[in-house]
């Protein structure tokens, strides 16, 4: 019993829990920075740079602004921080999830949402008039990918239930059962205009470069995090590292699961190496080449083009391809 | 416990078949009492009114548990005018655990707002006319759900529009009030006119208005005339629910009704609405398992869901907005109701109660702000998250709620709705599923972001120095109880959906498909039988059930407090902290005048490079005026602390505004400017406009319901 509850400590604290969570966003981002770098022929910052930016955040002084919501300013960038830690144990990485229910696709969704709430919240909070409009484009922003996202889960969803009685599924368990089962779901041609479509979600819902509208540095003085200075300022860049790897393990859940080898240590090393690749091609590839993308043209791109995509597919599979 | 709840029942004995009749003739005595009494004294008349509208709430509770919990049904024959042979020929209730399900809405909302309205309406003058209209509004509302009789539907239905247009006008100064009330009854009556022709035509055909009388002929007696019948019946309750077309005119009413009022409208009026929508779809006509049936309510909920928000995002008053959103839940409701599977009833009346709670707390706030403020305009408030922080704590918790945060009831009824109708979509292979499913999701959404522009432009962002005043500020307690009670309710469905599902969901849902025991209690055993109604399979709840949060909910608040622990040691001592703010106050008082001087050059230049930047479109013109009028506010602000340098820029004064309001989805209203002007044209505010197309409603259903029935 009491070795149980040790066990399941050690899943939520060190594996695939806080720690490892942490260590492979840190080192997802470290290697993204590395190759947009390279890739533009810069030497680029050293792979634990985000790292060293979190301790050096943590050891400065927190400055609250005197017309901020103190409470609400602080707690925050905290609380989504805790939501996507949260989120990244339902997703199973080489093995089982640590928490897993009958719908976790669904929780992990509003889960996600939840924490890019947060940080909304929080410039709001702030009262600063640059966090104002950051937090309004950060909204435009998730109406824009969210309708992509569902019809990406719900194409996969159809595809990995088709087994079962209820024809669908919102369980990552039998996403991954199912693929075990069959092959890969990238593997069936009818998905992968969702897999290009959830590609192109993925730097969104982190708001990395070309589609960091939120942030813009040279537009709005980093938006939403404008008046955010010390260890709050670090909580909110590891939970965009920790975005990295929760988006990329999520993909790799969803289009790639079920690769099993047998051994716990090789599947969990393929599983950071399709992480490392679905990083370089959906953020370090477009970060390296495109340049800021405008509002209405980030609002544009993804209800046209990339829900076509995902749509697509949706009805390739519904109609049994 | 169970003791003292076992006594009770055994006392009670079989006299708690009148409990139905003692709760809304209660509610209807304690109308005329206040009427003869209400003048003398005013705590006399709360007190009348506290206990009038607690009565019914404590007989609906201790309905629970025979009706509930032991599956009964009540069945009450007013005057003992029992049926004769086989005819129904007197008035009766029929309390089964649906009706039981709203009356328990409907009482807890009704003693809610009655606490509520002791404080907030205590500007206003003839308040007695105000709790007489409001009780019997209450009555009817009760009476309605509980019921056996359809013509008795009617006249509740009359009553409830009627008080509802003098509540709606009661504040008769307010701009738009009198407007508000007068289409309301021009709307209200077309709709009640159109339920009065459905019952007419049912009985010219049936010769009965006794519900499980009509239940139980019906299925032998389908013609031309029984479907148009339907077709009548299910748009008049429609425009009691005001689902789409006849959305606009709540927005009207409840941007200019007293805030209790509004609550009333949007979380038990259209209750009501969907309550009859259901009665009539699974025990009256029964057709709700019919495609075409099945389909198109769906799809009304559906459509109503997604204009109604999108609707939302144009809103500047805050009640408005709330009215859209309040039918953008209700096309959820609808949309779950009409899958006609057992699961998605049960989340249809899950997210229905949810809706009461959020809604009706999302619409006391906005009173209070109101209250507090004396605004409702989102444009001008701002920053109140200092003056009243209680207030912004419940309007969270209940915009957490609405869009479908977890661990907030709104998601775990939402969750439900997704799960009933992807699994109906996959039983029908019907590709309209699919596409409901995605509206559902998009539509939680924008709910979200529309929340987030009221949160950014009321509560946070900058106070609006008009309101900057030591007048403006919390409200009472009083005021604050009944959130406080909503917002905890809004909490406990939230974590404990497994508990309301077994105890409330399950067996109104069950009693929703039971017709032959409908039926049976009403007219005597077997008649259901001899009228050749079978008893329908009761489905099972699928596999997946509800949503079971605790578990992680509690490792959630574990990690939230590791990282609070790591954060607090991890930055700098407080102490230091607040020295430091401290000397930063020092330098910046000391250097106050410099700073108002030297910032203003700054900031023309400032003001200057912000322009080139926006040239190369960088920048909106919009997010440009954003920014550089916050920045004329904080000149203000800091001008305001310096009289001296208030003469010179008293022209921008009146010129204010904020981050917030209607600038806030510029980016997602230009993409989709011909939908917002086409939207923005036919919301035309005309009650005539309403009039017609409330008639083409009926002229499409009437056509649809002959086709396809």
């Amino acid at each position: 019993m009491s070795f149980d509850i040790l066990w399941f400590a050690f899943h939520i604290l060190i594996f695939p829990g806080l720690l490892f969570i942490v260590v492979m966003g840190v080192l997802l981002m470290g290697i993204n920075n590395k190759m947009v770098a390279r890739m533009q022929n810069r030497v680029g910052p050293p792979i634990l740079q985000p790292w060293y930016d979190f301790l050096k955040c943590c050891g400065k002084e927190t400055i609250i602004p005197r017309r901020a919501q103190k409470f609400v300013f602080i707690g925050a960038p905290i609380l989504g921080f805790a939501v996507l830690i949260t989120a990244a144990l339902f997703i199973p990485f080489g093995g089982s999830s640590v928490l897993s229910s009958t719908g976790d696709i669904v929780v992990i969704l509003y889960l996600l949402t939840f924490c890019s709430v947060m940080s909304i919240v929080g410039a709001a909070a702030s009262g600063s008039p640059y966090a104002g409009v950051g937090l309004s484009r950060e909204m435009v922003a998730m109406i824009a990918y969210e309708l992509p996202f569902v019809l990406v889960l719900l194409a996969v969803g159809k595809l990995a239930g088709s087994d079962s009685a209820q024809g669908v599924t919102f369980s990552l368990a039998t996403i991954t059962e199912w693929q075990t089962a069959h092959l890969p779901v990238i593997c069936h041609i009818s998905m992968i205009p969702a897999a290009i479509a959830m590609l192109f979600v993925i730097p969104c819902e982190i708001g990395m470069h070309p589609f960091d509208i939120a942030e813009a540095e040279t537009e709005l003085c980093e938006g939403t995090l404008t008046e955010y200075s010390g260890a709050p300022l670090g909580v909110y860049k590891l939970t965009h590292c920790v975005k990295v790897y929760v988006m990329t393990a999520l993909f790799t859940a969803l289009f790639m699961g079920g690769i099993t080898t047998g051994m716990v240590v090789v599947d969990v090393l393929i599983k950071i190496l399709v992480c490392l690749v679905v990083t370089f091609l959906s953020m370090t590839l477009p970060h390296a080449v495109c340049a800021r993308f405008k509002v209405e043209q980030v609002f544009k791109f993804y209800w046209t083009f990339v829900s076509a995509l995902a749509l697509i597919s949706l009805v390739l599979v519904w109609i049994g391809l | 416990m169970t003791q003292l709840f076992d006594q009770f029942y055994n006392f009670v004995g079989t006299d708690i078949n009148h409990f139905p009749i003692f709760a809304i003739v209660t509610l209807f005595l304690g109308a005329f009492i206040i009427a003869i009494v209400g003048k003398l004294n005013k705590t006399l008349r709360n007190v009348i009114v506290f206990i009038v509208t607690i009565i019914p709430f404590l007989l609906m509770l201790s309905l629970i548990k025979p009706i509930m919990i032991d599956g009964g049904v009540i069945n009450y024959w007013m005057g003992n005018w029992a049926p004769v042979g086989e005819w129904a020929i007197g008035i009766g209730l029929e309390v089964d655990a649906l009706s039981l399900f709203f009356g328990l809405i409907v009482t807890l909302a009704v003693f809610i707002v009655a606490i509520y309205s002791f404080t907030y309406m205590n500007r206003d003058s003839s308040l007695e006319n105000y709790y007489t209209l409001f009780l019997m509004l209450s009555g009817a509302l009760l009476g309605l759900v509980l019921t056996g009789d359809l013509f008795n539907i009617f006249v509740m239905i009359e009553i409830m529009t009627m008080t509802e247009v003098a509540l709606t006008a009661f504040r008769v100064d307010y701009d738009g009030a009198l407007e508000g009330a007068m289409k309301y009854m021009v709307v209200g009556s077309l709709g009640s006119s159109t339920v009065l022709v459905g019952i007419a035509m049912l009985y010219s055909q049936l010769h009965t208005l006794n519900l499980a009388q009509i239940a139980a002929s019906l299925p032998s007696h389908q013609n031309a005339v029984t479907a148009a019948a339907f077709a009548f019946l299910f748009i008049g309750f429609a425009s009691k629910a005001f689902l789409f077309p006849f959305h606009p005119l709540e927005a009207d009413v409840n941007a200019v009704a007293p805030a209790s009022i509004s609550m009333i409208i949007s979380g038990v009026i259209t209750k009501c609405g969907v309550y009859a929508i259901i009665r009539i779809c699974y025990i009256l006509f029964q057709n709700i398992e019919l495609p075409a049936v099945s389909i198109s309510v769906t799809l009304l909920g559906a459509v109503s869901c997604f204009i109604c928000v999108t609707m939302a995002f144009n809103q500047h008053n805050f009640r408005r907005l709330l009215a859209y959103h309040s039918i953008s839940q209700i096309g959820y409701v609808i949309m779950a109701v009409g899958l006609g599977s057992m699961f998605g009833l049960e989340a249809g009346l899950f997210h229905a109660v949810n809706h009461t709670l959020f809604k009706g707390l999302l619409f006391l706030t906005a009173g209070a702000v109101q209250y507090a403020t004396g605004s409702a305009d989102l444009d001008k408030l701002g920053g109140l998250v200092k003056k009243m922080p209680q207030t912004c704590a419940l309007f969270l918790i209940g915009a957490a709620s609405i869009s479908g945060l977890p661990p907030f009831n709104g998601f775990a009824s939402k969750w439900m709705i997704y799960q009933s109708v992807f699994e109906k979509a996959s039983e029908t292979g019907n590709f309209v599923y699919v596409i409901v499913v995605v509206v559902c999701l998009l539509c939680s959404v924008l709910t979200l972001a529309s929340f987030i522009k009221v949160a950014q432009s009321v509560f946070f962002g900058q106070l609006n120095p008009e309101f900057n005043k030591p007048e403006v500020h919390e409200v009472p307690v009083v005021m604050q109880i009944p959130m406080w009670i909503l917002a905890g309710l809004c909490v406990l469905f939230g974590v404990f959906p497994n508990f309301i599902q077994k105890y409330f969901l399950t067996p109104a849902a069950t009693a929703a498909f039971n017709v032959t025991n409908y039926i049976d209690t009403m007219l005597g055993q077997g008649t259901a039988a001899k009228a050749g109604i079978q008893q329908t399979e009761i489905g099972t709840v699928s596999s997946i059930g509800c949503w079971q949060p605790v578990s992680w909910l509690w490792l959630l608040l574990i990690i939230t407090c590791a990282v609070c622990l790591i954060a607090v040691l991890g930055s700098n001592d407080n102490k230091k902290h607040a020295t430091a703010l401290n000397a930063e106050e020092k330098v910046s008082d000391l250097v106050g005048v410099k700073q108002s001087g030297a910032g203003r050059l700054n900031n023309v230049a400032a003001d200057a490079s912000l322009k080139g930047v926006a040239s190369d479109h960088l920048l909106s013109d919009q997010e440009l005026i954003i920014i550089s009028r916050d920045r004329t506010i904080e000149d203000e602000v800091l001008a305001g602390e310096d009289p001296k340098y208030e003469n010179f820029f008293s022209g921008e004064k009146s010129e204010f505004s904020q981050v917030g309001g209607s600038d806030l989805f510029w980016g997602f209203k230009h993409d989709m400017r011909h939908y917002f002007n086409f939207q923005k044209d036919w919301h035309s505010g005309n009650v005539n406009d309403y009039t017609t197309y409330g008639v083409a409603a009926i002229a499409v259903t009437l056509v649809l319901a002959i086709l396809f029935l």
